[in-house]
């Protein structure tokens, strides 16, 4: 499959190509917008503008994504990101939580990027070429916030007292949603099929609960909860979301038709 | 123990073959997450393609002014010698000739004529 053949996809690949696209640009997107809430109470100054730039980094890929999306679809990146109901939105449910204390965030930001590092990784030789390019280099600058959360988890996670406590309550909290980033698409099965994806997202969940849990029991921290349900690990989306999509959309909820 | 934040100076390089020049410092609890505000502070917008950080404590810092600024005139110790345009103008008057003038076309040096005398001295003296 390539660019100059989405034309001709039938309707279940496009289905499933849209489907994984929004999936992964609404993830980026919101996980961005609440990391950026970090932007001037960070512990430090150094972190915070650590914590702004990941963020904006996050921002960045969501809006390449919905760019792809709207390649696909005719439709204009900033209306698909700001346009939807709160309802519409697919990121995964691990996303739903607010961004609560700084180890909440970090617990919930380790939980993500291994998440969408086994993602990226099964797309990394996409059949639809513009992913895999776009994937190449997202995942180059993956490589750095990876090394960034996993110093912060083991900071928290080998300071005893209260930097572990609320780290261990964090990782509990998040236990039922950490797998909802491998929650399974609407025509799934033609995705892998058709090798947009290397396996179905029941296979990656697996190959990413067994590295987290083995890091997380290895530090004695609670582990995702392998038997989650998932059915709607995407849709039926939280009150605190709800409040964040409020949030980013206020201003172009001001006059839609503003040019900027 | 809580980590205790302590500054890291951050060199930076711009391009290969640059040299590594300082940028700035930051504060960090260890090396790890130095090296991840380094890269924030000092390499985000691709202005960096080389850093380095150290520990400001490694640094061993000399600025003592009886090593460093001695009063005497230590000039003949720097490669262009002594400073000549004062002992050259007093040999001029002296003899009573004028400055020369400085030479005019006719050399290989494509730099404009310079005016009113001999080229002055190198930048490095005073």
């Amino acid at each position: 499959m390539s660019r100059d053949t989405t034309g001709s996809l039938d309707e279940a690949a496009r289905e499933g190509l849209e489907a994984l696209l929004l999936s992964m640009a609404d993830d980026e997107f919101v996980i961005g917008f609440w990391d950026s809430e970090w932007t001037g109470i960070a512990p430090l100054l150094e972190e915070d503008i650590a914590m702004s730039s990941l963020a904006t980094d996050e921002l960045g890929h969501a809006r390449a994504l919905y760019g792809l999306l709207g390649d696909l679809t005719a439709r204009d990146p900033d209306a698909i990101a700001y346009d939807r109901a709160p309802e519409a939105f697919r990121h995964a449910r691990l996303l739903d939580h607010p961004r609560t204390d700084w180890a909440f965030s970090m617990a919930r930001r380790w939980l993500y990027d291994t998440a969408d590092a086994v993602r990226l990784e099964a797309l990394a030789a996409s059949t639809y070429r513009p992913l895999a390019d776009l994937v190449t280099k997202i995942r180059r600058e993956e490589r750095y916030h990876l090394l960034h959360v996993d110093a912060w988890l083991r900071r928290l996670a080998g300071t005893p007292g209260e930097p572990r406590d609320r780290l261990s309550a964090a990782l509990e909290t998040l236990r039922p949603d950490a797998t909802s980033v491998f929650s399974p698409l609407p025509n799934g099965s033609r995705l892998v099929e058709d090798g947009v994806i290397a396996g179905s997202m029941e296979s990656l969940a697996d190959r990413w609960l067994a590295e987290a849990t083995s890091i997380l029991t290895s530090l004695a921290l609670p582990a995702p909860d392998p038997g989650a349900d998932l059915a709607a690990g995407r849709t039926d989306h939280s009150p605190a979301f709800r409040w964040l999509w409020g949030e980013f959309t206020s201003v172009r909820r001001l006059d839609p038709a503003a040019a900027w | 123990m809580a980590p205790v934040l302590e500054p890291w100076e951050v060199f930076r390089r711009e391009k290969d073959g640059d040299p590594m020049r300082h940028g700035g410092s930051v504060m960090a609890p260890d090396a790890e997450l130095a090296v991840h505000y380094a890269r924030e502070l000092y390499g985000r917008r691709q202005e960096s393609d080389r850093l380095w950080v150290v520990r400001r404590a490694d640094i061993h810092d000399l600025a003592d002014p009886d090593l460093l600024q001695p009063p005497l005139d230590r000039s003949y110790k720097k490669p262009g010698g002594y400073v000549m345009r004062d002992k050259l103008a007093a040999a001029r008057e002296r003899s009573g000739q004028a400055k020369p003038r400085a030479r005019q076309g006719g050399g290989r040096s494509k730099a404009p004529p310079v005016d009113g005398g001999a080229p002055g001295p190198p930048a490095t003296e005073r």
